[in-house]
């Protein structure tokens, strides 16, 4: 009879019990407070443990359903914006710069270790009546009033969009940087031009990085609601201004739970429907053959 | 085939000069080989032609075509490079077919001029293999397919086979032998293994580690007859000797010290031999004979000690320390499994060799 080797075990598994804490966190504080949103989205408000699905049927009203849609608009257009800023930026430092390169990405991700708060309000006083951006506007001569800006569309968009550039930055450039140098004078060495190497070689090759990038930013600027509802004035509602309000304004959580796991559908149909577009877009170009 | 023409070229990175003067022209439709150590600047030579550096002063031409600054995508030249740059996200077909589709070519045009490249590089059974499925030398070959579907004027190769084994590599370079004989491209091999020049070359080039080009010639020229004792020494192996030269109208000799004199023959038309000039002389390992018996019928002969014996299967190469300390390589072929005579560590031995086959050098 072999006598078990407790230590040998231990050893082995290691990286197991390394694992443990984190395992525990997420379960604790992801997985579990999930489930319970899923059970409290089939509960009947204030009658305890009756099932229903009354909560769902609440929601099946346009008004909400152009709740979901802004966000999937606003959502994407921010990870799409990104998208087009980052990738120069990223190309320049991956491909182009060879001296300061680790100046210039400190440089970029300064205002990233800055707290999103702090960066959402310093846009007060850059959009302000009388804030930097209309009085820069004057002084150049392009308006002669100050515009409106704060708690608009535009004013949404613009800051989105700054507060998750290095989430596309970061990603892009990595993969960027990844591709072999030489890649580019073997396109060029074959014929291709300066176009031609960089759609049929460049891109293909980062697809890695911009497939993370867009991610990254297209799914939490779906659930954002910090910029909508400072920078938009409340005026306009989104998916995650909504949940807070059941949550923490209206105090229904069922009717709130329900309403998460409807986004989070939504939020998976459309994270599918791009998942699979740029599936078709990473098969080699031209050709179909095996 | 045209010529390639590079006219008093420099070219310098961050300042530094890599190359300086340099005038070489490239036969056309032969293969030629620059060999040099790592840091002579070849590479550059190649980057240059191929348009990937510009040049800082000179010019460079193809037959009588300016080329200097012309974009690398619109150079009749192909390169393969070291590590073969395939594109990862392509097949083989693809790879090979890049330059192909760049021109438009109908794609059923492409599949026959596809086709017909994999055959010549004998990968039909890999044509829609991804990259990463492929052996070091069937990437070699894709790579090799991929320049050549463009039918450039020349094809430049910077060390294509590097990265291959000694049996494979011995292979490819028959192959591409072959392959430059049937397509009549001038192939511009760069490499620093004097074995894989010396193999393909129809002429090659050496070049020293300040980046100039110390000798231009067939590799028996380069081999048998070194302009200095760098190339001497870099292409295979050889012993170098310095002497005074004393010389008279019937008799050539070569003082060395501690050793004593030797019987050379002049080169002709050199300036630097003159009574009484120090110079150098290289006489080759496999030119000299060996034997601890005294030899008749050699205008040389000097006596030593074995100091060490490396067997290298075919061939066996003795060091022998001289009188005057220094010590020398000598191979012998083995050419019997039980020679008559057997030489041993210490043994004292006589080194034979003739005065014609030394080589008198200046520097």
């Amino acid at each position: 009879m072999r006598k078990l080797n407790l230590k040998a075990i231990f050893a082995r598994e290691v990286p197991f019990f390394m694992a443990m804490p984190a395992v525990a966190w997420q379960v604790l504080f992801f997985f579990i407070p999930v489930g319970l949103i899923l059970f409290l989205s089939f509960l009947k408000s204030g009658n305890a443990f009756s099932l229903t699905l009354e909560n769902y049927f609440y929601f099946l009203k346009p008004l909400f359903f152009g709740i979901i849609g802004r966000s999937l608009i606003l959502a994407f257009v921010t990870a799409f914006c990104c998208l087009l800023l980052s990738y120069p930026v990223a190309y320049c430092l991956a491909v182009k710069i060879d001296r300061f390169k680790n100046l210039f990405l400190f440089f970029l991700i300064l205002p990233f270790w800055t707290s999103l708060m702090v960066q959402v309000y310093a846009w007060f006083f850059v959009l302000e009546h009388n804030g930097l951006l209309n009085t820069l506007l004057m002084k150049v001569g392009i308006i002669s009033q100050p515009i409106h800006l704060l708690n608009t569309t535009f004013a949404i968009y613009l800051v989105m969009i700054y507060c998750y550039l290095p989430f596309m930055i970061f990603p892009l450039y990595t993969a960027l940087e990844k591709i072999d140098k030489r890649m580019f004078e073997a396109a060029a060495d074959l014929g291709a031009t300066q176009w031609q190497t960089f759609r049929k070689i460049t891109i293909p090759l980062s697809m890695p990085g911009i497939k993370t990038g867009f991610f990254l930013v297209f799914v939490p600027s779906f659930g954002e609601f910090v910029v909508p509802t400072l920078l938009g004035g409340g005026k306009q509602i989104f998916v995650g201004s909504l949940i807070t309000q059941y949550f923490l304004g209206a105090r229904n959580p069922y009717l709130g739970s329900a309403f998460t796991c409807i986004s989070c559908l939504a939020l998976l149909a459309a994270v599918g429907l791009i998942y699979w577009f740029f599936k078709k877009k990473t098969v080699a170009p031209v050709n179909g053959r095996k | 085939m045209r010529s390639i023409k590079l006219q008093n070229i420099k070219k310098t990175f961050h300042g530094e000069t890599i190359l300086e003067n340099i005038n070489l022209t490239i036969p056309g439709g032969k293969i030629f080989a620059l060999l040099g150590p790592s840091g002579s600047g070849k590479t550059t030579i190649l980057r240059l032609i191929a348009g990937f550096e510009k040049v800082d002063e000179g010019a460079i031409f193809l037959g009588d075509e300016d080329i200097t600054n012309v974009p690398i995508n619109e150079r009749h030249i192909n390169t393969v490079f070291q590590n073969y740059a395939l594109f990862p996200h392509l097949n083989v077909f693809d790879n090979i077919a890049f330059s192909q589709r760049l021109k438009k070519v109908p794609e059923d045009v492409i599949e026959q001029k596809v086709q017909k490249v994999i055959k010549t590089v004998h990968l039909e059974k890999h044509i829609y293999k991804s990259i990463q499925q492929l052996s070091g030398g069937q990437q070699q070959r894709v790579a090799l397919a991929r320049a050549i579907i463009n039918e450039p004027e020349v094809l430049l190769l910077d060390e294509p086979l590097a990265a291959l084994d000694l049996k494979l590599r011995e292979r490819m370079l028959l192959e591409l032998i072959d392959l430059q004989s049937t397509l009549k491209t001038t192939f511009v091999y760069v490499t620093h293994d004097q074995f894989e020049a010396l193999t393909v070359a129809d002429t090659m080039a050496i070049m020293n580690p300040d980046g100039q080009i110390e000798q231009i010639g067939t590799p028996k020229e380069i081999y048998e007859f070194p302009v200095s004792s760098f190339v001497a020494q870099f292409v295979g192996s050889t012993n170098i000797f310095k002497g005074v030269l004393r010389t008279t109208d019937e008799k050539h000799q070569l003082e060395i010290e501690g050793i004593g004199t030797c019987d050379v023959a002049l080169p002709k038309h050199k300036d630097w031999i003159t009574n009484g000039s120090t110079i150098l002389m290289s006489v080759r390992p496999e030119k000299i004979d060996i034997s601890k018996t005294p030899l008749e019928g050699f205008s040389n002969a000097v006596q030593g000690t074995v100091v060490s014996i490396v067997y290298h299967g075919r061939s066996t190469q003795y060091n022998v320390r001289l009188s005057n300390g220094q010590v020398i390589q000598v191979f012998e072929q083995n050419e019997e499994h039980f020679p008559k005579e057997v030489i041993d560590y210490d043994d004292q031995v006589y080194l034979y060799w003739q005065k014609e086959n030394v080589v008198l050098l200046e520097k």
